[in-house]
């Protein structure tokens, strides 16, 4: 047996788990979305953590809405979930760990700049670690 | 060294310079400077304004308006629907307007509050709150400064040095409480909302957002 099939299957639990979270995320983020598109409530809420994040500068990265890049990220994710293989384990940890970094970041946005904590964001960024973290474990 | 110490730091490696990129790119753009305040129009001018109170003080109809200063919806809304209001029923005599100052959008809205209150204690809150709304900037982005205020209070005719220091005062808090209460009492959710009252009536929410003419000419009749 090669080193590279040895590697081939390791932490089955670890995986399943991740594309769990990873679901998770999805469904997290693609509600994040279609707010983002359906959201130009022509009003200002008030006590609405996410009405005031989503308005922000912070919003967009690149004219495209972070909602819609973290959709994005979680169904690459979930597609190279589908490969058990070192090259998939390696690119989901890095779009895992770049996720993590991202949202580590915004979360810190809307604590000290915003003053507006939005739970599904906060959801979000739990999914981000949880995947993070078992993708260390996979690459381990 | 092994394999899975080297994929596992080039994973990290690969994410750290795509989260310096994000956070670069997150980090400068999008935010809307605020702009220099542009001078009063003359919407106000000959129409009397006591305690914030613009208008008659005896007219049949009161409309009081929920906002919070950063909120560009009513900066929308006093765009598209105020010189209306002010011209066909306030300088008629037929409504008085009223304005209650929310501050949840954040500390920038506070301070912004405090210091229209004092605008109004100079009997100048609505040219004020116009001049403001002519140089929003964007949520929480920490623009309104000492400096913007005050270029804000020249634009409208006021002491922006006397509505500052009126801003830290107990009549300022007050105003911020009772814009708070007003609006807790009339379960009012979102900014702008205007609240009509006829006669000696209880006011009664009529609606969010930027109100059509006719959606406001019905409500007050």
């Amino acid at each position: 047996m090669t080193g590279r099939a040895a590697h081939a299957g390791r932490h089955p639990a670890a995986r399943r788990a991740s594309v769990a979270v990873a679901a998770a995320g999805l469904a997290i983020a693609g509600y994040l979305t279609v707010a983002h598109y359906a959201g130009a409530a022509p009003v200002c809420a008030i006590a609405h953590g996410c009405a005031t994040v989503q308005k922000s500068a912070y919003a967009d990265l690149a004219g495209v809405p972070v909602a819609a890049l973290g959709l994005l990220g979680y169904l690459a994710i979930l597609g190279s979930l589908a490969g058990d293989g070192e090259r998939a384990r390696t690119i989901t940890a890095v779009l895992a760990f770049s996720g993590f970094g991202l949202s580590a970041w915004l979360t810190w946005i809307e604590v000290a700049e915003l003053h507006a904590i939005c739970p599904w964001c906060v959801g979000s960024a739990l999914c981000m670690t949880a995947l993070a973290g078992l993708s260390t474990v996979r690459l381990a | 060294m092994s394999h899975a110490p080297r994929r596992l730091l080039a994973a990290l490696g690969a994410s750290a310079v795509l989260v310096a990129a994000g956070i670069a790119v997150s980090a400068t753009g999008g935010a809307k400077p605020a702009s220099p305040a542009p001078p009063a129009s003359a919407l106000f001018r000959g129409i009397p304004e006591r305690d914030g109170v613009l208008g008659n003080p005896r007219a049949p109809l009161t409309l009081t308006e929920f906002v919070d200063l950063q909120c560009p919806i009513c900066a929308a809304a006093s765009r598209e629907t105020l010189p209306w209001l002010v011209e066909k029923y306030v300088r008629t005599g037929g409504a008085r307007l009223e304005l209650r100052i929310l501050h949840f959008i954040g500390p920038d809205s506070e301070r912004a509050a405090r210091v229209a209150a004092g605008a109004e204690r100079q009997g100048r809150l609505w040219p004020f709150v116009e001049a403001f709304y002519a140089a929003q900037g964007a949520e929480n982005s920490g623009y309104v400064t000492d400096g913007f205020l005050r270029s804000v209070a020249k634009a409208a005719g006021v002491d922006g040095g006397k509505a500052l220091a009126a801003a830290d005062g107990e009549p300022a808090l007050r105003r911020l409480e009772r814009a708070d209460a007003d609006a807790t009492r009339l379960g009012i959710r979102a900014t702008p909302t205007i609240a009509v009252a006829k006669g000696d009536g209880p006011p009664k929410p009529v609606g969010s957002g930027v109100l059509s003419h006719a959606a406001l000419a019905k409500a007050l009749r």
